[in-house]
């Protein structure tokens, strides 16, 4: 024997992780290579897809806006300072991550249509229910989580003492944290905020259940799916499926390209 | 003038217990101690970091406890140099002058002049993560003295750095403070890296200060057995005293050492420097005191100096140069004179 054994366990290990890559890679081409690229260009040009994308981008943007103006606070809180009931805190805030999107939507459901505080914002002209605005509540409760584990890594990743050093050179707290906190933690907040927004285009669970299905109203790209699915406009379905790949591939790579330190 | 007064925190792993210092406009003080004696935690509370949790400090005669570090006008240079990687240095050194409203002429003229006299006006441009320590540690001070601190805080300012690069910056140190006469608070383990620098140094343990004074009276007369320890006084004996006339006979295990000092108590610490013994080959006619005659146990060569360990039934230090020792021609298991004067036998009790 004047060759090293092989290392069995170096050779199995690695062949999981290329057959589950091989499958994930197979399905993505499936859906892709479905229709033929002149059906796909068709229905992208179509008005139904058209209203899809169009209404997926400015809830998912309202929303990931949403989740940065309240995520980011919350994630410093969490990140800097020492309080009561903290650890409990962390786990409610972490809990829609664990909790099954249609829970969530039938919770906000309830809210919005049966408290009094959801009854008064229907009447000030804040109706949640069955329209596009419940599509952006359903994006931000889902992924807030998201968002604030990614911003907590990140605020924990830089040393309190940049702050200290800027309010020892004249900084008052606020704009220590303006000035050097914020910037240094841009990576973070990118990552964060492209991860979150690309969850809040798929977002459908939630969505459907406070939202509703209904063509050209509530139709966002993942509704668009279905509700072409389930009527057998299979072109339709394959595009919007198309475009929610893309979208997914380019935010994960933005995520791991400028994501330093940021972990979910 | 910095008036520390009872300042007590209690931060967990780390605390300040009552510490009272005094640090004259100008001075240049020395905070020594082992790590994890809160030292660190002591400039932060300066600082306005933390408020302390009892205690007083004061500024020019002026009650700063509960002031913003904003107001304060003392600045703190990490070890670690916290210099802002978004930045570059030429925005680092100009950040204190930014969040006071400089405007842009005025800042880039006093961050031009401040870096010429630092040395680092050729790297304005770069980011931090480019610069090696010795530069990093020169932009950190810049953007701290820009401002003309009342206070300047180093936290271990030369330990990160190399051997030669940390002998150049001792100097720089000590040129800086000679131009500008900022009163610096200095952090340190290593004492040895800091005994030209400092008017006054402070021995730091246990969030405690136990003892402050002038370099030379740390070193020779150690008020206990933790500074005599921590300043490396190897010949740390103890013993019995008995007066006899002006002088203390000190009895340490059948050894009789004189010395000069006053005995505090019976019980006594004996401590001699191991470079104020002298020893010799033969007898010497001399006015010193103390003459023992004894065995060499061991010889430690550490490239520049020598350490001699002589038995004469208790086990002295002794330190040589190379030189001296090489001139001596001194071995193992040779017996040796070596005497030590009355006046370097420092004394104290527990």
């Amino acid at each position: 024997m004047n060759k090293p054994a092989p290392n069995w366990i170096r050779l199995i290990t690695i062949t999981f992780c290329v057959v589950i890559g091989t499958f994930i890679i197979s399905l993505l081409l499936l859906v892709v290579t479905k229709p033929s690229p002149d059906a796909i260009i068709d229905s992208i040009m179509s008005h139904e897809i058209q209203f899809a994308i169009y209404l997926s981008l400015v809830t998912s943007l309202i929303s990931t806006l949403l989740c940065i103006l309240t995520a980011v606070p919350a994630a410093y809180a969490l990140a800097r300072y020492e309080f009561f009931g903290k650890i409990t805190l962390k786990m409610v805030l972490d809990m829609p991550l664990a909790l099954p999107p249609l829970v969530a939507g039938v919770g906000l459901l309830l809210f919005f249509g049966t408290t009094p505080l959801g009854q008064t914002l229907a009447e000030i002209g804040l109706v949640f229910v069955f329209t596009p605005l419940g599509i952006i509540i359903a994006q931000y409760f889902v992924n807030l989580p998201f968002m604030l584990r990614i911003m907590r890594s990140t605020f924990e990743s830089i040393s309190p003492r940049y702050e200290y050093v800027a309010k020892t050179l004249g900084c008052s707290n606020i704009r220590a944290i303006w000035w050097v906190t914020i910037p240094m933690a841009s990576n973070g907040l990118l990552a964060g905020s492209v991860i979150t927004w690309a969850k809040g285009i798929g977002e459908f669970g939630a969505a459907l259940m406070i939202a509703g299905a209904t063509r050209m109203v509530t139709e966002t790209l993942p509704i668009s799916l279905f509700l072409n699915m389930s009527c057998g406009k299979l072109n339709y379905a394959m595009s919007a499926a198309t475009i929610l790949i893309v979208i997914s591939v380019v935010s994960l790579y933005i995520f791991e390209r400028y994501g330093g330190s940021a972990r979910l | 003038m910095l008036e520390i007064i009872d300042i007590s925190k209690d931060m967990g792993e780390f605390l300040l217990d009552a510490i009272s210092l005094q640090v004259e406009k100008g001075d240049y003080l020395v905070i020594i101690g082992p790590t994890g004696a809160g030292k660190t935690i002591l400039l932060e509370t300066i600082a306005g970091v933390y408020p302390p949790d009892q205690g007083r400090i004061r500024l020019n005669g002026e009650d700063i406890t509960y002031r913003e570090p904003k107001d304060r006008n003392i600045c703190m240079v990490y070890q670690d140099y916290m210099l802002f990687p978004h930045l570059t240095v030429e925005e680092n050194v100009g950040f204190g002058l930014k969040a006071h409203w400089v405007n842009a002429d005025e800042r880039k003229k006093r961050v031009r002049e401040i870096t010429d006299i630092v040395g680092i006006s050729h790297l304005l441009h770069r980011y931090p993560d480019t610069l090696s320590g010795g530069e990093k540690q020169r932009a950190a001070i810049s953007r701290a003295i820009v401002l003309n601190p009342e206070v300047l805080l180093l936290d271990e300012p030369l330990s990160a750095l190399d051997g030669q690069t940390r002998e150049m910056m001792r100097g720089e140190l000590k040129r800086l403070h000679m131009l500008f006469q900022t009163t610096i608070i200095h952090i340190t383990h290593n004492f040895w890296e800091v005994f030209s620098l400092a008017d006054k140094v402070a021995v730091m343990n246990k969030g405690k200060i136990v003892q402050c004074d002038i370099p030379d009276a740390i070193l020779r007369r150690p008020n206990c057995e933790f500074v005599a320890q921590f300043m490396g006084g190897e010949n740390l004996f103890k013993g019995t005293c008995k007066i006899n006339g002006e002088l203390t006979e000190i009895d340490v295990d059948g050894t009789i050492i004189v010395s000069s000092s006053c005995a505090p108590s019976q019980e006594v610490y004996v401590s001699i420097r191991p470079e104020d013994i002298i020893i010799s080959k033969k007898p010497v006619q001399t006015s010193a005191r103390n003459i023992f005659s004894g065995i060499v146990t061991d010889v430690i060569d550490s490239g520049t100096l020598v350490t001699v360990f002589i038995d004469t039934g208790i086990q002295f230090r002794v330190v040589l140069t190379r030189l001296g020792w090489e001139e001596m021609n001194i071995s193992c298991g040779e017996e040796l004179y070596m005497l030590c004067k009355a006046s370097s036998v420092h004394l104290f009790s527990e």
